[in-house]
């Protein structure tokens, strides 16, 4: 099958993957929240190069954000409370929406309500939106009614939720799991059996952070969302798990990417594509570069198809290669 | 804005910890301003992860970009470290700038500590337009240890007024105490000429310069420092309270802010803190 985005010379690998219902031109996508609204790096890499983008998380309205201090660097890594601050969905379509159509990848818009009924309305609003090639539940919000808890933590209100959220969204639908859980499989079966066409994991993983000098949080809400490189052997680990289960919808592998072997250790443990998260802060052109040193790899392995490696982990006994 | 890789070709130790790092192959931070900023990395790794956001110090010519930094943590403590010819990955020119010196107006720049980059760069702007004599340098400090460049800056022909908490160097106190004094100075002076103030230091010294210039109804500009991930408005970390808005940013808002803007001590109710609420 030849598609309109491959457009790769003849001999080279081919990147093309589908997940979730949406095909893309390489299995590198830009995470939500480290990648604003596409245009703010429209200077600093080619957006037409990359797999896709997610947008920031859209609420109906807008929202103003935490308190300062709201990041702060920890070993290799960082902790974010930012509050799901945006801009709400009228001016999403009105002043970002426009350069997305014409940016040339894929977009797929995250989102996210504090009711059952906000992530319904805002769900609906934003798959009618053309330009819109998917959307990404962001279920990591607290359920107001449910004392706070994150929807995304229950499989069975997930499990609602996703229900809800399908029956009025006809464009595929991802649900970006949280790790904050014990049983990341049950969660993403909730996922699959409700409807959603895909499952991008992981979120943040919740930590906090403690300066000595004045005693107090390093940030203001105390608690904060754990991201970079110090995630990515949970991610992986929970992107296997997923795997593993045969839960029958594509995973999309996020935590702590920063170069091409770290993303090919996400498709090797089952994830059909990934996102490139904090690592844009590190280096904004970063994952153009993680496009390239994938398509290396595959050229130094001899993989003529990227999909080849999707799930590809060897488990069975080593065989110890030859010596002297 | 431009991202791109960068040489250092000086590392020069000031003492207290203070080092200027002199980059070569910054073309694209030609015609930056006073005030403006650039995300810095050094190839030293995973952690520490994230850029750090230095003010411009000086960009003299021919891809020629000087930063001064004093050691704070980790980061600091590799770039004083960093040999000629390590290279840095550079984003910037990012931010505002400081109102350019103006002949109808003495600009009264206030520095503390570390501080003093984007006021620095603002005298040389100054001394540029042939408006030296329309500048007064306040420059306070711990120790004499912490005030740097003073013979460059006596170059530059700018009035220097110095204050150290240990009494050091020049007046024993604070660099507000002495924003009083030349307040003073020239409310009597014989010729009263319209001021200024500019501002760049620890955050409870620029509140303080905040405060004594709305008390005396002084034009004042006050350049912020916050934690951030990226410099270009979108990890959004580095908010700051504001008056018209709940927050505003100091990457893109700023880092020059209308001391009125960010003079808010109240978290305005619009804010609704949660735990978990991350990105």
């Amino acid at each position: 099958m030849t598609s309109s985005l491959d457009t790769r010379e003849e001999g080279a690998p081919a990147l093309l993957v589908t997940c979730g219902g949406i095909e893309f031109r390489n299995p590198v996508l830009t995470a939500s929240g480290t990648f604003g609204y596409g245009q703010e790096f429209d200077t600093l890499l080619s957006l037409r190069n990359l797999g896709g983008l997610v947008t920031k998380g859209i609420s109906p309205e807008p929202r103003f954000g935490n308190p300062p201090p709201r990041i702060c660097e920890t070993a290799a890594g960082m902790l974010n409370s930012i509050g799901l601050e945006n801009v709400g969905i009228e001016a999403f379509a009105r002043e970002k929406l426009p350069f997305l159509r014409s940016c040339g990848t894929r977009v797929l818009v995250n989102f996210f309500g504090t009711t059952f009924d906000e992530y319904v309305d805002c769900g609906a609003r934003l798959a009618a939106l053309d330009g819109v090639d998917g959307l990404e539940m962001n279920v990591s919000c607290p359920n107001i009614k449910a004392g706070g808890i994150e929807f995304g933590r229950d499989p069975s209100v997930l499990g609602d939720l996703v229900k809800a959220c399908r029956a009025v969204i006809r464009k595929p639908l991802w649900v970006k799991l949280t790790p904050n859980t014990s049983d990341i499989v049950a969660l993403a079966r909730a996922c699959a059996d409700n409807g959603a066409d895909a499952v991008s994991m992981i979120n943040t993983i919740t930590g906090m952070a403690i300066n000595v000098r004045t005693r107090r949080p390093k940030i203001a809400t105390v608690f904060g969302g754990l991201s970079g490189p110090a995630i990515k052997p949970v991610a992986l680990r929970m992107v296997y798990q997923v795997h593993r289960a045969k839960i029958p919808i594509p995973i999309c592998g996020i935590g702590g990417i920063q170069d091409g072997t770290d993303a090919i250790e996400f498709l090797l443990a089952g994830a059909s594509c990934v996102q490139v998260g904090t690592q844009s802060f590190v280096d904004p052109a970063s994952a153009e570069r993680i496009i390239r040193e994938i398509e290396e790899y595959c050229r130094a392995q001899g993989v003529a198809d990227v999909r080849e490696l999707i799930g590809g982990l060897a488990t069975g006994p080593q065989a110890r290669p030859a010596t002297g | 804005m431009r991202y791109f890789d960068a040489r250092v070709i000086e590392n020069r130790s000031l003492g207290g910890g203070y080092f200027i790092l002199r980059l070569g192959g910054c073309e694209p931070l030609a015609g930056s301003r006073p005030g403006q900023f650039v995300m810095l990395r050094g190839d030293w790794g995973r952690d520490p992860l994230l850029p750090r956001p230095l003010s411009l110090l000086s960009v003299p010519h021919e891809g020629r970009a000087d930063l001064l930094a004093k050691v704070v943590g980790k980061g600091t403590a590799l770039m004083e470290r960093s040999p000629p010819g390590s290279r840095v990955s550079v984003l910037g020119p990012l931010g505002n700038s400081f109102p350019a010196p103006s002949a109808d107006v003495t600009d009264l720049l206030v520095a503390g500590g570390v501080g003093l980059p984007p006021l620095f760069m603002q005298s040389e702007a100054a001394a540029g337009l042939g408006l030296a004599g329309r500048s007064e340098m306040l420059y306070g400090g711990k120790t004499s240890r912490d005030l740097v460049l003073l013979g460059e800056m006596r170059g530059l022909g700018i009035a220097i007024h110095l204050a150290t908490e240990d009494g050091s160097l020049g007046r024993r106190g604070r660099v507000t105490d002495e924003l009083e004094a030349r307040l003073d100075y020239w409310r009597a002076a014989a010729s009263p000429r319209r001021l200024r103030i500019m501002a760049c230091g620890p955050r409870e010294m620029l509140w303080a310069v905040g405060r004594i210039a709305q008390s005396c109804d002084i034009e004042c500009y006050l350049s912020l420092e916050e934690h951030m991930a990226c410099g270009i408005g979108v990890c959004l970390g580095c908010a700051v309270a504001a008056q018209t808005r709940p927050y505003r940013y100091v990457c893109k808002d700023g880092p020059v802010f209308p001391a009125r803007e960010v003079m808010v001590h109240a978290t305005p109710a619009l804010a609704s803190p949660r735990e978990g609420g991350t990105r």
